[in-house]
């Protein structure tokens, strides 16, 4: 169970976790500034931009951890991960990198308080398309239909498209578009925040019921996910997810924001963790394990070490960076 | 299109690109602290203003260089699968490294440029210390993996697996020091030339003069330091590579046959049909004096490798006279306007200085990407040099001319919005104004 290889699948699953519960709130902030509405959508808008801000590329890096630590620890699985999931992955590149620009260029060609339609519009399309096309990704890896014959990867060109992860790219836009509005809600007040909570208590509701329907859709689409899925140990964090999920509802209902923040953040944690936990001990479902796509064991052991020391940096960085940047979002900014 | 070449082009164009940000990303830092620092040390407020200035530039490109670089990480798993198969557990370790010095990086970037209104000044310059730190960590780090491509080390294979992984000898492998050493200090030159030409172009068009007059000083200066490592440490290389990577010293210099006493040829353009290099000029026995210390010592040339194990000299001399004509413009430059700053004890500010200023001012990053490519066309046809050929890296998918031309349209958007933003009537400094304004409101 403590085994290196299962620990570096722990590094991947705290990656995923950690871009899901931070990036993926900027990406849910990018996409509720495409339906911003009522008569406070100008301010839900800034607000939003605001609070991204200082946190997005911060927030990024997580996804280039996960990225490092599967091609140092499991080569072989990146390899063959990424040979197949080209399509879907080259649209997540340029979802990133329009997401990215859009939003720079958008606030440092600011002039005064103008709102830049073109650069806003092309920075909630690509907040909306990355989680999509992300979460096909991630889904699409579980499905399979990835085959390994003689140590070569092999699937259908277009495997990647179907009922399981389509509904996966919606769970994937799902978590970012629940997330932001929770954060948000305690970082605003008064109107603003009675706007906020709604939303989130929607998206939950959305959220809840696309990952409901894509427990049957994988049961049809990729049979031995959906197995391990429902068995111990993951069955048991599915209904973990769950009751967070309820309980978060409930903590909206009665504007306990800052519960509710952490209630949501575990909610997607655990909902990450039941998905990955399906996978154990497979990297890619039936054809290799984590223990034959990982890396030689001086690899691992020099990893974990990296790991630990960028940890004691990181660790104060990041509570510095979340720190200063808490509370109400500026307004008046460079 | 070959697969293997539309890979090739696409991974090219990406790093090519992603080199200009994460330059900037390396040196702008370096920039920002020394400024931060004088402003608290003389009381200069300027000084300050001026760092506050570079944020526009330093937000908007490092913007660009995060999500570029998202997409090389990407890119070495759809792009050269079987070569991330056989050297992830080595070179991987250098990139989890770099990802640290990223987010260390990124965090107090942020905590620089919004946190004006939230943090002490004190606290502000403080931030641009594990800034520049980690920008430098990265740069070395990172580079790691590329020395480790041109000097594989720190391992053995045993029927095709990796076993016997040494991490510390795989990362302080022999082409690192020196390469690390040449490509940080190349990231201050590029950067220091690129912020003094902006600073000359404002200066010529008389705008904001004190302001710029510092900028120019501090940034001209930071090249001029790192200009003259820049010349001992590529010297350093060329007698490292004299030793380890022979026939890229071989493509460089467009040396064909080995000789005895070889002599250096400039510029000409190498036939490999005759084995001649057409209206080089030759500087006899430099080239042994300069590889090996000694006017008469043997330098092999490209005859002394097995045929198609050898780069083509003909893409990488004219990028290597490139690359060092491009220093001794900057030198020259440089040398002027240090000349003139002692002789009038004051910033230069002659029309034609400040033009010459301007003229050099790309030299710095057209140098560094020469420099990129000499060693890249100089390893081939290795992508691991004698472990791994670039044909057996490639991935096995099809259709990856179209990722390419997808990605070239996304590259001529992402400049294309640069361009805008650059051209924005009036924007530039609208930030700084309007926050001084507020500033002034409050008691």
């Amino acid at each position: 169970m403590w085994s290196l290889e299962n620990l570096a699948g722990g590094a991947v699953l705290l990656g995923l976790v950690m871009y899901a519960v931070f990036g993926g709130a900027d990406f849910g902030g990018g996409i509720w500034t495409a339906f911003a509405s009522g008569p406070l959508a100008r301010e839900q808008r800034e607000s939003l931009f605001h609070a991204i801000g200082p946190v997005w590329e911060t927030n990024h890096v997580w996804l280039i951890f996960v990225v490092v630590t599967l091609f140092t620890c499991f080569p072989t699985g990146f390899g063959a991960l990424f040979t197949v999931l080209l399509v879907p992955l080259v649209i997540v590149l340029i979802g990133i990198n329009f997401r990215g620009a859009a939003f720079a260029f958008r606030h440092f060609g600011r002039r005064g308080r103008d709102h830049i339609p073109f650069m806003a519009g092309i920075f909630a399309v690509s907040s909306i398309l990355t989680p999509f096309a992300l979460g096909m990704a991630v889904t699409a890896s579980v499905t399979g239909k990835i085959l390994l014959i003689d140590g070569r990867v092999h699937a259908e060109p277009w495997f990647w498209l179907s009922p399981f992860t389509l509904v996966g790219g919606l769970v994937g836009m799902g978590v970012c578009a629940y997330l932001a509005p929770i954060y948000m809600a305690v970082r605003t007040d008064g109107e603003l925040r009675e706007d906020f909570r709604p939303r989130g208590i929607i998206a939950g509701l959305a959220l809840g019921i696309l990952t409901a329907v894509e427990v049957p859709v994988a049961m049809m689409d990729a049979p031995l996910f959906a197995g391990r899925l429902l068995a111990s140990p993951a069955a048991f964090v599915v209904v973990l997810a769950v009751i967070f999920g309820i309980a978060t509802q409930i903590l909206l209902w009665k504007s306990r924001f800052l519960s509710a923040q952490i209630g949501a953040a575990g909610t997607v944690g655990l909902t990450i963790t039941g998905f990955v936990a399906a996978m154990y001990p497979d990297f890619l479902a039936g054809q290799l394990t984590l223990a034959g796509a990982a890396a030689p064991h001086a690899t691992l052991v020099a990893y974990f070490a990296i790991l630990a020391v960028g940890t004691i940096i990181l660790v104060p960085s990041l509570l510095f960076l979340y720190w200063t940047f808490r509370g109400e979002p500026d307004t008046e900014l460079p | 299109m070959d697969h293997i070449v539309a890979a090739r082009i696409l991974m090219g164009i990406s790093l090519g690109f992603h080199i200009v940000y994460s330059t900037i990303g390396i040196g702008l830092p370096l920039l920002l602290m020394i400024a931060e620092w004088r402003a608290l040390r003389t009381g200069d407020e300027l000084f300050h203003q001026l760092a506050r200035h570079w944020i526009r530039p330093a937000g908007v490109l490092f913007a660009i260089g995060a999500v570029s670089g998202t997409v090389l990480s990407f890119e070495l798993g759809f792009l050269w699968p079987r070569f991330m198969s056989f050297s992830g557990p080595i070179i991987g370790l250098a990139f989890s490294m770099e990802g640290f010095a990223f987010f260390t990086e990124a965090i107090f970037l942020a905590l620089y440029i919004y946190g004006a209104e939230r943090l002490s000044r004190g606290m502000l310059f403080f931030c641009t210390i594990p800034l520049t730190v980690a920008s430098a960590f990265s740069a070395v780090f990172v580079i790691s993996a590329n020395a480790w491509m041109n000097t594989p080390a720190g391992f053995s294979l045993a029927n095709g697996v990796l076993v016997d992984v040494h991490p510390l000898q795989a990362f302080a492998n022999p082409a690192w020091a020196h390469e690390a050493l040449h490509g940080t200090m190349a990231a201050y030159v590029a950067t220091g030339f690129a912020m003094a030409g902006v600073s000359a172009a404002a200066m010529l068009r008389g705008r904001n003069l004190d302001l710029n007059k510092r900028a120019l000083t501090l940034s001209l200066a930071v090249a001029s330091v790192a200009l003259p490592l820049m010349l001992i440490s590529g010297d350093w290389a060329a007698t490292i590579l004299a030793v380890q990577q022979k026939p890229k010293l071989a493509a460089m210099e467009a040396l064909f046959t080995t000789t005895r006493g070889a002599p250096l040829v400039i510029a000409g353009w190498p036939d490999p049909a005759t084995g001649t290099v057409r209206y080089g000029i030759k500087i006899p026995k430099l080239l042994s004096l300069l590889a090996h210390r000694d006017f008469d010592a043997v330098v092999e040339g490209l005859d002394a490798f097995p045929p198609g194990t050898t780069p083509d000299p003909r893409i990488v001399h004219p990028f290597f006279d490139l690359m060092v004509g491009s220093s001794f413009i900057m030198v020259g430059a440089a040398a002027w306007f240090w000349w003139l700053r002692w002789r009038r004890r004051e910033v230069p500010q002659g029309k034609w200085q400040l033009r010459a200023l301007l003229f050099a001012s790309p030299f710095g990053m057209i140098a560094l990407e020469s420099g990129w490519l000499v060693t890249e066309f100089g390893r081939q046809p290795w992508i691991a040099q004698g472990r791994m050929r670039v044909a057996e890296g490639v991935t096995t998918q099809s259709g990856i001319g179209l990722v390419l031309l997808t990605f070239l349209i996304v590259y001529l958007a992402l400049t294309a919005g640069l361009l805008w933003l650059l051209f924005r009537p009036s924007s530039a400094g609208t930030g700084m104004e309007t926050k001084q304004e507020v500033r002034h409101v409050e008691p």
